[in-house]
């Protein structure tokens, strides 16, 4: 039994089921992401968990404790809002200082704890300033600095990042982290942006159309996504329709006619299979050198590394280089693709096309 | 288009309705402060000699100042029970779901649209002696209570005139409010009075401000509803400058009460208007 469990968690808003059935168990002290695409019932999820909206069906406990129909007040849970709902009329100080005023903390307590927590968030110097006095990130901060001083058991973060520019909110994910690890706050987080999920939490929970599909650790989720939803939204991914041919316990994946190194699975012989490929485990190489040979239909520089996409037999598809600081094949020129046979992932096709439907 | 021609714009484009504000606002004040100079003699009428002596016979006697006092006391009654209704029933209304939200505005602007003289005769009936209140009271064996022709009447009266111009400015403040704002009050162990007493209400504060401002000016130079409803006897600031000019005559002595319940009510608002707003400034920005 986790610290904090949602059981069968829905909510039904007329016809439209916005949660089913999601269950989730959290350890102590553990940083979990929902991500999906908008609309898929992360935040839903996670307002129920605050309390701002009433479950239709389900159990939420903390700690054993039963909190499903809990008012927000009572829940004593830390929640970073999208906007931060900073209070516009209050100094930083104050801000910070709110949750432990309603807890009925003494005066002195309450400066010392206040400061500490602006000293965490590196804010101490601008505790006395007014919210809007602040840049987005230090806005941000504030809001962290607020739900964390009351040492919620749960820290709730919703689309924490998405308000901040791109360079800011890189600095700020990794901060994000160094916060939690110190303080060692349970934290569930809810993103849309996949990078952001991957590079911070401990397990990461996909969800689509109000289900949840896959909870795993990062890097699992990365190499074994289990739908093709999965796949295409966490990072970028090679997707080819092939035939598997079973030769006694080994096997190999066939695409138009061609044998391609791959992972060894337990499929029928002959069953449609759908075979991933991340673009970064193919390795380009000089014409017949490798498993297929294609042409460089178009090549951007993204500064860290390459993006090509080469038409071959088995279709478009796309690779990227690390840059090592010389110029690699130009658009036009031909190539050929090797890879790891372990790198290529076989699944059942049927199980990935229900899903993407 | 020309240099000179580009200079000119913004004065050409002000002209029409700064003409039509110096025609009908300032030019007649100006001739009613001129006017209040003047001399009168019950023979002879408006005499042209300059005098103080009207400013000094409101300012001196106990029946003008018992009337000024008045006027700002209801009108400070008025906005304060047009505040107390006014905030909460704003944040109600900004809290409703879209079709009843539609519904509920237009309830309470609809009474703009009926004239002030209607709606105070509307509460001349049910105020008067033999009115549906008195009927009711007397229905329930609690015998009858004047109301028509005291401060009671023209103060309900007034607020029920007035709320719209609380109401609005108060939703609007509050339309401009981060819904999430108490939600994080709550989340921080805020009870819901907690979170509107310490979260929402300061931020409607400006709203509340205008509101107030707007309601308070508005009473303190309402005519009709003092006029119908607080009869012959029970005179406010307008209905007095309108005796003095139609049944006494006595335009000059009328033109500087008119003048001195101006200036009064300038000063207190923007003494107000300073007072809250600078506080409300510091804060919210």
């Amino acid at each position: 039994m986790g610290f904090l469990t949602l059981q069968s968690l829905s909510k039904v808003y007329g016809e439209l089921a916005a949660v089913a059935d999601v269950d989730l168990s959290v350890a102590k002290g553990e940083f979990v992401s929902l991500l999906g695409p908008s609309g898929c019932g992360k935040t839903t999820t996670l307002q129920m968990i605050a309390g701002l909206v009433e479950p239709s069906g389900g159990k939420i406990t903390l700690d054993g404790r039963d909190i499903t129909h809990e008012k927000p007040s009572k829940r004593g849970l830390g929640i970073v809002f999208q906007s931060y709902a900073l209070f516009p009329h209050m100094t930083v100080a104050e801000n910070v200082a709110f949750g432990l005023e309603m807890r009925k903390v003494a005066k002195a307590e309450r400066d010392r704890r206040v400061k500490e927590m602006l000293a965490l968030v590196h804010l101490a110097a601008l505790a006395d300033r007014y919210p809007r006095q602040l840049s987005g990130g230090q806005r941000q901060r504030v809001a962290i600095a607020r739900a964390l001083v009351i040492s919620p058991p749960v820290l709730l973060l919703d689309e924490p990042l998405s308000n901040l520019d791109a360079k800011l909110r890189e600095e700020m994910q990794f901060e994000l982290r160094r916060i939690q690890r110190s303080v060692g706050t349970t934290t569930i987080m809810v993103t849309h942006d996949q990078a952001e999920a991957l590079s911070i939490s401990d397990r990461v929970v996909v969800m689509e159309q109000g289900r949840m599909t896959q909870i795993d650790a990062p890097y699992r989720l990365y190499e074994r996504p289990a739908t093709a939803f999965i796949s295409s939204f966490v990072g970028k991914m090679n997707r080819i329709e092939g035939v598997w041919r079973r030769n006694g316990a080994s096997g190999t994946a066939e695409v138009a006619g061609l044998v391609l190194p791959s992972e060894i699975v337990d499929f029928a012989d002959g069953a449609a299979v759908a075979l991933s490929l991340r673009p970064e485990k193919i390795v380009l190489k000089a014409p017949g050198q490798g498993v297929t040979d294609g042409r460089i239909v178009n090549r951007f520089f993204l500064g860290s590394y390459w993006l090509f996409n080469v038409e071959t037999a088995i279709g478009l598809i796309a690779v990227s280089v690390p840059n090592h600081g010389d110029e690699p094949a130009g658009e036009g020129e031909a190539v050929s693709l090797d890879w790891a046979p372990a790198s290529l992932k076989v699944s059942a096709l049927h199980a990935a096309a229900g899903a993407a439907a | 288009m020309s240099r000179s021609r580009t200079a000119l714009t913004p004065w050409l484009l002000v002209s029409p309705g700064a003409l039509l504000f110096l025609g009908l606002v300032i030019l007649p004040l100006i001739l009613t402060v001129i006017l209040s100079f003047h001399a009168y003699d019950h023979t002879t009428g408006i005499r042209n000699e300059f005098t103080l002596s009207h400013y000094a016979t409101v300012l001196s006697d106990d029946y003008y100042l018992g009337i000024f006092w008045r006027t700002l006391r209801l009108a400070a009654l008025t906005t304060l029970i047009c505040a107390i209704i006014g905030a909460p029933e704003a944040y109600i209304l900004s809290r409703m779901r879209d079709p009843w939200r539609s519904i509920f505005l237009l309830v309470i602007i609809g009474p703009l649209l009926v004239s002030v003289v209607v709606r105070a005769f509307g509460w001349s009936m049910l105020l008067g002696s033999t009115g549906l209140v008195n009927q009711t009271l007397q229905a329930l064996g609690l015998g009858t209570v004047k109301l028509l022709y005291t401060e009671t009447a023209i103060v309900i009266a007034l607020v029920h005139v007035m709320l719209p111009f609380m109401v609005i400015p108060v939703w609007t403040s509050l339309q401009k409010l981060d819904p999430m704002v108490e939600a994080a009050a709550w989340s921080l162990g805020a009870s819901h009075f907690t979170a509107l007493r310490r979260v929402v209400m300061p931020q409607v504060s400006l709203g509340l401000l205008s509101g107030s401002l707007i309601v308070f000016g508005l009473s303190a130079s309402a005519f009709a509803i003092p006029g119908l409803l607080g009869g012959r006897r029970l005179k406010m600031a307008a209905t007095l400058v309108y005796d003095e000019y139609m049944h006494e005559l006595n335009w000059p002595l009328g033109a500087a009460i008119a003048i001195i319940v101006l200036l009064a009510n300038l000063v207190i608002m923007l003494a107000y208007n300073r007072m809250v707003e600078a506080r409300a400034r510091r804060t919210l920005g």
